[in-house]
């Protein structure tokens, strides 16, 4: 690389002048993402930012003064006094150009592509093609909508050969599951015989595609993307925290897809993550209140549910003491839920017997972690933690066992069941005299609650949740809850409420995360309005700051 | 066992000769071709793959890559058109669809009895001389004709007749 100006640093800056303004760039970094960057927009299919560069598709060509022929954007490194035109008549017609070629045999079944509304032939074709086709000659036929793995589909007369996904299976899932085979004009994409595109990543190639060539299996033909409401969130499989934006319609979620942050999942999202939002809208999600009587359990109201609760945790206490009540939570709430959870166990409670089930499954070295909960660190930061002398979860089994532990509120039980195991889980229940479960999905116990309470997933809340590198990140409600569910925010503050005989504080996740952050040392400095679209660590601020 | 001892030993001599194994790649295709009834199996390119130590979707690659290689079987007269830019401007189309008058067959088909099989393939590297067409690894045949198809058919035949002494 070369040093402009004398500087000695690794990445000297240098100055470079595009259509008449000058930005500054990275000495060595590819033209077309300088430009990109700076919020100048040329026309590209093959480039992609975290890819190395192939130089394909010839449709970032810009003139280069000093230079006779156009050059490719994103093959011309930055140098000191680059000079830049992607406005020529001459650049035009190289688009021009190269889009005529790409639409010679591309197969315009536009109205029946899932990437219609969000292509970038299209876009292109409108801004840069030419308005009607000039060739006559029969369209190539290819492979239409074929599985190329169990959770992609390929249609092969819409590649557009820019090798993206290739390149996707070489370098970043590393499974080089995908090629270009033949030679010329009857090139294509495939896979070897017995090797199909299966890999717990191989859906970002849907992403990556620009045009509609590769599909995600679980949206095909599923909606127009001009109908989807799109909300900024967090991913809830794992603490990685991978951003990604929820696609609804009309109150239920259509997809998954990534959103970029270099700090934590650049463009990527795993398999797993992106295909797990099917238990918000599930026919067994658990969407009422039941209390247990003489008869067995009985559907009654929200409220009338969390006065039985309170009730039931009121009498044991006086009956037995705080330590005859135990919380075990899972770690799927926000930071500003478990705040309050944790308020109403230490303060109006008193119990310290409060413990996080957190399943573990398959992790890697890349975006998949272990621990398969989004804001375990957040929960304990705030504080879901056994006080001092305190039991935690091994604990607070064998005090049920005990029988010194008599009431057991589980939020999220089918969490709890993957940790503690069926067999236990259900000799636990045995043991209670109050089993209070607060949950989204059924688990085995669902059947031995004495009072079930109705949970809200991610997908329905604003707040925070805390990555397993102590990001914090925000959500945002994409969906609302089935009628008659509160968020579980709002029953911490409900039951607070009763409990204590004060009038109920609303739940406000954006005032609770402003009181976390006067409590919680770690988050100290961090405000709710502060955080961005991408998140904050604090340690990172705490640097920043000193 | 898709390759012999035989011919693995002959890939393996190749090493040597170049600073990687994958280097022999080339020239492994080209072993197996001629010994393995003019084309390259599935099994045969994962065979190839484990001796010179790369994943087998590469060989696939270039087995698809270069015309030169088969990866389904072609006949014992493999005609090869090319369908470039010179040889189509100058009646290579019209040379194709003759051949698939001849013979019955088309581009990537065989005929019955495996005598015949006919591809269009990319630039030959003849321009001057187009349209040509190529005879499994014989001399170009140059600025052929429409005419000339059947008496070259005709010539194969005799010549393969000759061959297996009919």
């Amino acid at each position: 690389m070369t040093e402009a100006n004398g500087s000695t640093a690794k990445n000297p800056k240098v100055r470079v002048v595009i259509d008449g303004r000058e930005i500054e760039a990275t000495a060595g970094a590819p033209l077309l993402e300088a430009a990109l960057d700076n919020g100048i927009e040329i026309p590209h299919y093959c480039y992609h930012p975290k890819l190395s560069i192939d130089g394909s598709c010839r449709m970032c060509q810009v003139q280069i003064q000093g230079q006779k022929k156009l050059a490719i954007a994103c093959n011309t490194p930055c140098t000191e006094g680059l000079v830049v035109d992607t406005r020529s008549d001459e650049v035009a017609d190289a688009r021009r150009g190269v889009m005529e070629l790409l639409l010679v045999n591309h197969p315009l079944d536009c109205p029946i592509c899932d990437q219609a509304g969000e292509c970038y032939l299209q876009d292109y074709s409108f801004e840069h093609g030419s308005h009607h086709a000039r060739t006559t000659a029969p369209r190539r036929k290819g492979l239409k909508r074929v599985p190329i793995g169990p959770r992609v589909v390929f249609d092969q007369e819409r590649c557009i050969l820019c090798r993206r996904c290739v390149r996707f299976t070489n370098e970043i899932s590393e499974t080089n599951e995908l090629r270009v085979f033949g030679i010329g004009d009857t090139s294509y994409i495939g896979t070897l015989e017995g090797r199909p595109l299966d890999n717990p990543y191989s859906v970002n190639v849907a992403d990556v595609c620009p045009v509609g060539a590769l599909l995600s299996s679980d949206f095909h033909h599923k909606r127009r993307v001009w109908f989807l409401e799109e909300t900024e969130s967090v991913c809830p499989g794992c603490s990685n925290g991978c951003n990604i934006k929820i696609g609804a319609f009309r109150e239920e979620i259509q997809r998954l897809v990534p959103r970029r942050n270099d700090a934590v999942n650049e463009t990527w999202m795993c398999d797993a993550g992106r295909l797990g939002y099917g238990f918000v809208g599930a026919a067994d999600r658990i969407r009422e209140a039941r209390v247990c009587d003489d008869q067995g359990q009985q559907v009654v109201a929200l409220d009338a549910a969390i006065t039985a609760a309170a009730a039931a945790l009121r009498r044991v206490r006086e009956e037995h003491g705080a330590g005859a009540i135990g919380i075990v939570a899972s770690g799927h709430l926000t930071n500003e839920e478990y705040f309050r959870l944790a308020g109403l166990a230490r303060e109006t409670l008193t119990t310290v017997s409060v413990d996080l089930a957190v399943p573990l499954g398959e992790g890697d070295d890349f975006l998949i972690r272990a621990d398969k909960a989004a804001n375990a660190r957040g929960a304990r930061e705030m504080g879901l933690v056994p006080g001092e002398a305190g039991r935690d979860l091994a604990g607070i089994l064998n005090a049920v066992e005990a029988g010194e532990i008599r009431l057991l509120w589980i939020i999220g039980s089918k969490d709890f069941e993957a940790v503690v195991g069926t067999e236990r889980a259900l000799a636990i229940a045995g043991r209670l005299e109050t089993l209070i479960l607060q949950d989204v999905q059924p688990s085995g116990l669902s059947d031995k609650a004495t009072i079930q309470l109705p949970g809200a997933t991610w997908a329905e809340k604003a707040g925070t949740f805390t990555n397993y590198v102590g990001r914090v990140q925000r959500i945002r409600p994409a969906v609302h809850s089935p009628e008659g569910v509160l968020l579980d925010g709002e029953i911490f503050a409900a039951l607070t409420g009763a409990l204590s005989g004060r009038a109920a504080v609303p739940f406000v996740p954006s005032s609770v995360f402003d009181e976390i952050a006067a409590a919680v040392g770690a988050y100290a400095g961090l405000a709710h309005q502060s955080l961005g679209g991408a998140g904050t660590n604090p340690a990172d601020v705490t640097e920043g700051v000193g | 066992m898709p390759l012999s001892h035989e011919l693995e030993n002959r890939i393996r001599a190749e090493f040597p000769k170049y600073p990687e194994k994958r280097a022999v790649l080339l020239t492994a295709l080209h072993f197996v071709q001629e010994e393995q009834g003019g084309w390259v199996a599935p099994d045969c390119i994962l065979a190839i793959a484990g001796l010179l130590e790369i994943d087998p979707i590469d060989v696939k690659e270039v087995v698809s890559f270069y015309h030169m290689f088969h990866d389904h079987a072609v006949g014992q007269s493999h005609l090869q058109v090319c369908t470039n830019l010179s040889c189509s401007m100058r009646g290579a189309r019209g040379l194709v669809r003759g051949l698939e008058e001849i013979l019955g067959v088309r581009p990537g088909e065989m005929t019955p009895g495996g005598e015949f099989s006919v591809e269009e393939v990319q630039c030959l590297g003849s321009c001057g001389s187009a349209p040509v067409v190529q005879v499994n690894n014989e001399p170009f045949l140059e600025n052929v004709a429409l005419a000339d198809l059947k008496s070259l058919v005709a010539g194969l035949q005799t010549r393969r007749r000759a061959a297996v002494g009919e």
